[in-house]
């Protein structure tokens, strides 16, 4: 059954407002009667029933609704407005011992039927000549309905508003003087999921993301220079709040001073530094060198044709110092404003909290219920994940945190103990090697520290080391008043590769002795490099 | 298949559903499958249909867009009704450039249906001897098989239409040693399934596995280096966006030069590079539109080491009072010279490193197109023009303009067709022998 816009604006009187035309509301309304959830029920008991019909141990459906809005613009003028979003279905079964997955953007009984018989074909295919049968573990059957924690629906506010507020960004940057560009943007993203499986399970869940974003630009056109300085929010799993509660006109305009300031900036000399890192930036280490770490389909080389392997091998947890004694790491499915908050994973695990690293141990993985025996476990954690309908859900990583000092330390007092080091705030380039080693990471601003106070600005700067040579070399930590969340909606992985969205929460801390380079210098950064 | 009558007809439904000033509309069909395997075992795969669609209008030059998944008449009529409703909030789109009339586009050969209806059963039996491949050799596999037909159609309220399918098919694989001590990587996509070398890419990852066991630690620091095509398109991959004339005229890109110029004109690289794009390469067919549905166009963006074109928008063009590149539409360097084979390269070099793929890839400069990354699945050694021992793994700092610069390429070899795995586009890239390349430091990693 369906029901016109116009039928809709007619019965509620949305129209009468107005302004509201543009609002997400309209569709949502729709959506509701376009496919009820006794619709998504019944097309499940079809998938389900078939399923198992045809020889499946294992199968589930994911009917999802995805909407997106993006708008961006530059200097003055809005760029894109868009609303988009994506409908369909995957089934996924398990027959004697190898995987199936098909899915199709035709929501009806009779596809339903196509694809799930389509996905019985390919397990049945795989099963011919697979070597080692899956081994997967029971989960109770779940009920549930789950929506993430926001106060206000980006989708019903309008796309008018959420203009206005980019502009005023835009025009703060441009108002300071040296300034030539600005770019901004807002991304807010709905997941709209429904999971049934042969275990019973029924679960419904509604998922909130948002993102606005700026990129500020400063041009010496005589010297040939540029740089430039993002801001530091990045995306949260929070709702149109994050845009009143993040002063993101006043970050714009001191954005604006610092992409000016990187231009004279004084220019690093490579060499040891000791580095405070600030959470806008030390996420991006944590995803990095911690979470990807800890996936144990890295571990067990399911991912090692694109993504990579892990050094944590398995035969490592609970005997690796990983870092310092008090450095706590904890993965959580939990977690408020986090990215990879959910009620249930995609196989109907509840969300949960556990450690991956205690006093400094490594002691744990991130785990689904395919990879959790494989190391003798009972019970999967609930990693796994799929990026739309479309994508065959696989391990993915959840939020994964810093613990804050048990002192509620403050930054300037991590400052006054460090004689000759650097401050860095926000996230710039970044690559590490397919066994999580080795990284480099560079920042947004970095502020040179001498005997224990901030002297001014640096440039050019990055940092490498080797993972456990970094987190041991953490000896401060500050307190849960430094404490905040950073993250990432596109987080890649797999192949085909899918996004997942991850937040990391962390305190500022404190890391002693580590290489930094000059990203300007002529020999790339390579301090001192030799010809060989 | 969605056939061009079909997409013909849902543009002109859209098109009708819209009272915009202008309009484009667009449908697309992707019908692809893939298998992964890992540990020499089957692991995950996929088989999706998705059908979507796009409007983008302009009512009094401000603009609006909607896109979805469903194709009920009542939910084409919804998405136009959003779209416009947002050009109405809109400011006015002082970009906006007319939608184009009617274009003529010479057809590319990119598509054969085989391509599209590959079975699970013969999917599952190539891998199957894949890793039988592994089995035999004592190696541990991984990798993806993938293939698919992507349909496209789209549509302009000033009267222009264009209708385009392509297809695809990648096996990549890593094997690695069980020891961990030493992987390799193979991977070969064509457009074409039937060309796909299946056995070969098994063949190349299993071998470089076997030969890079027992690698030995070098120090970090300048060495001449020859890159296999696959790391040429790993690396230059990142470069495409750097020839953007608005980019470079507004000062912020490393085709910018001081005092307000650009490097458009300039000798910027070796005389032995040509960059272009070729929308009918017989290899590496392109789409047949470019920018907006521009008519593609064979478009050099550097040739002989001299920059010239950057690619310019309708709306720069418009403004800069230019015209609007028709392209590129697909990526190839070549030689504008004589090519060298890989042991021609090896034979004539005293000292280099021969790196099979680079990884984790970054920009750490934009000015200067330094970027950072990782040597992966492969690193010997060179001396004496003969391969000495395998190599531990390195991270690179590199400046791509500096990498290309005149006097750094020595030599190039015949171009083949790299990337083009896991949604990745594959380009022709040729090996690369360079005077000089900066490694910053050692990996550990396998």
């Amino acid at each position: 059954m369906t029901l016109s816009r116009r039928g809709f604006l007619k019965t509620t009187g949305v129209a009468a407002a107005g302004i509201a035309a543009a609002r997400w509301s309209i569709d949502a309304a729709a959506y509701e009667t376009w496919i009820s959830s006794a619709t998504k029920n019944e097309l499940g008991d079809i998938a389900i029933a078939l399923a198992k019909k045809l020889g499946a141990t294992y199968g589930d459906i994911r009917i999802n609704r995805y909407r997106t809005e993006r708008i961006s613009t530059r200097e003055r003028q809005v760029q894109n407005v868009s609303l988009d979003q994506t409908f369909g279905f995957g089934v996924r079964v398990l027959v004697k011992g190898s995987w199936g997955f098909a899915a199709s953007s035709e929501v009806t009984p009779k596809e339903v039927r196509r694809v799930t018989r389509e996905a019985v074909d390919i397990a049945r295919a795989n099963a011919e000549r697979q070597r080692k049968p899956v081994q997967f573990l029971d989960a109770p059957a779940m009920q549930g309905n789950w929506r993430s924690v926001f106060e206000q629906d980006p989708f019903e506010v309008s796309s008018q508003q959420k203009i206005e507020t980019l502009l005023k960004i835009n025009e703060a940057a441009l108002a300071v003087k040296g300034v030539g560009f600005v770019n901004s943007s807002m991304a807010w993203v709905n997941e709209q999921k429904f999971y049934a499986s042969t275990d019973g399970s029924r679960i419904e869940q509604y998922v909130i993301r948002g993102m606005p974003d700026f990129t500020v630009t400063a041009v010496d056109r005589a010297a040939g220079d540029f740089q430039t300085r993002n801001s530091l929010g990045g995306p949260q799993g929070m709702g149109y709040e994050y845009v009143r509660k993040h002063d993101w006109v006043k970050e714009a305009a001191q954005a604006g001073e610092e992409a000016v300031m990187k231009l004279k900036a004084k220019r690093i000399t490579p060499g040891k530094y000791d580095l405070i890192l600030h959470p806008s930036h030390l996420w991006l280490t944590i995803h990095e060198s911690v979470g990807h770490s800890t996936e144990l389909d890295r571990a067990l080389w399911w991912e090692a044709n694109y993504a990579g392997t892990s050094f944590l091998t398995p035969d490592k947890a609970g005997k690796l110092q990983f870092g310092a004694k008090h450095v706590n790491f904890f993965a959580d499915r939990t977690q408020s404003a986090g990215l990879a908050t959910v009620g249930y994973d995609d196989e109907g695990v509840p969300g949960q909290k556990w450690y991956l690293v205690k006093d400094g141990l490594f002691v744990d993985w991130q785990t689904t219920r395919d990879l959790a025996p494989l190391i003798g476990r009972t019970q999967s954690y609930g990693c796994l994940h799929a990026q739309s309908w479309s994508d065959v859900p696989f391990p993915r990583m959840p939020n994964v945190s810093l613990e804050p000092g048990k002192e509620d330390t403050s930054l300037d007092q991590l400052v006054a103990d460090v004689d000759n080091g650097i401050l860095i705030y926000g996230n710039g380039s970044f690559s590490i090697d397919q066994q999580r080693y080795n990284f480099q990471f560079g920042g947004q601003t970095f502020w040179e520290i001498k005997q224990g106070k901030i002297t001014g600005m640096l440039r050019d700067v990055a940092y490498q080391s080797r993972t456990t040579d970094f987190w041991n070399s953490c000896d401060g930590l500050g307190g849960q008043s430094t404490y905040a969340l950073g993250g990432a909606l596109n987080d890649g992985k797999g192949e085909p590769p899918q996004s997942n969205a991850v937040s990391h929460g962390c305190p500022v801390a404190r890391f002693r002795n580590v290489n930094v380079l000059n990203t300007d210098s002529k020999d790339g950064g390579a301090a001192g490099a030799h010809v060989c | 298949m969605l056939t061009e009558r079909e997409a013909k007809k849902i543009c002109d439904t859209l098109l009708k559903l819209t009272k915009a000033d202008d309009a484009v509309v667009s449908v697309r069909e992707s019908i692809e499958g893939n298998q992964r395997f890992a540990a020499n075992a089957f692991t995950t795969n996929g088989s999706s249909r998705e059908r979507a669609f796009s409007v983008t209008v302009w009512i009094d030059k401000r603009q609006g867009s909607a896109s979805g998944t469903e194709f009920e008449e009542a939910a084409l009529r919804r998405a136009v009704e959003q779209a416009e409703n947002l050009a109405k909030l809109s400011p006015v789109d002082v970009e906006y450039v007319p939608t184009l009339s009617q274009q003529k586009y010479k057809p590319v050969n990119g598509f054969v249906s085989d391509s599209a209806e590959i079975s699970p059963k013969w999917r599952a039996k190539q891998i199957g001897s894949v890793l039988d491949q592994c089995d035999e050799a004592k190696v541990v596999g991984a990798g993806l098989f993938r293939s698919g037909a992507f349909t496209s159609a789209s549509a302009t309220r000033h009267g222009n239409f264009e209708f385009e399918r392509s297809s695809s098919a990648s096996l990549s694989m890593t094997a690695r040693t069980p020891d961990s001590t030493s992987s390799g990587y193979g991977l070969h996509s064509h457009f074409d399934s039937g060309k796909l070398d299946i056995r070969g890419v098994a063949q190349r990852a299993v071998d470089k596995a076997l030969k890079g066991r027992d690698a030995q630690r070098l120090t970090p620091g300048v060495y001449p280096v020859i890159l296999e095509p696959q790391a040429v398109g790993d690396i230059l991959g990142f470069f495409r966006g750097a020839f953007t004339a608005r980019n470079a005229d507004e000062g912020r890109s490393p085709m910018s030069a001081p005092g307000g110029k650009t490097l458009l004109g300039q000798p910027v690289f070796d005389s032995k590079v040509n960059l272009y794009s070729d929308p009918w390469h017989p290899e590496l067919p392109g789409s047949q539109s470019a920018q907006d549905g521009l008519p593609a166009e064979k478009l050099h963006l550097v040739r002989n080491g001299v920059v010239e074109n950057l690619v310019c928008s309708r709306f720069w063009a418009q403004k800069t009072g230019k015209r609007p590149t028709p392209g590129p539409v697909n990526f190839i360097l070549e030689s504008g010279n004589k090519s060298h084979s890989l042991a021609e390269m090896i034979a004539n070099s005293q000292r280099a490193l021969l790196l099979t793929r680079l990884w984790y890839i970054r920009m750490v400069n934009p000015r200067t197109q330094l970027l950072t990354g990782l040597t992966r699945d492969g690193v010997w050694l060179v001396e004496d023009g003969k391969i000495k021992h395998a190599v531990k793994n390195f991270r690179f700092n590199q400046s791509v303009m500096q990498m290309l610069a005149p006097g750094n390429v020595e030599m190039v070899g015949q171009s083949e067709r790299v990337g083009g795995d896991g949604g990745r586009g594959a380009s022709l890239f040729p090996a690369l022998k360079l005077k000089a390349f900066t490694f910053s430091s050692e990996s550990d990693a396998v």
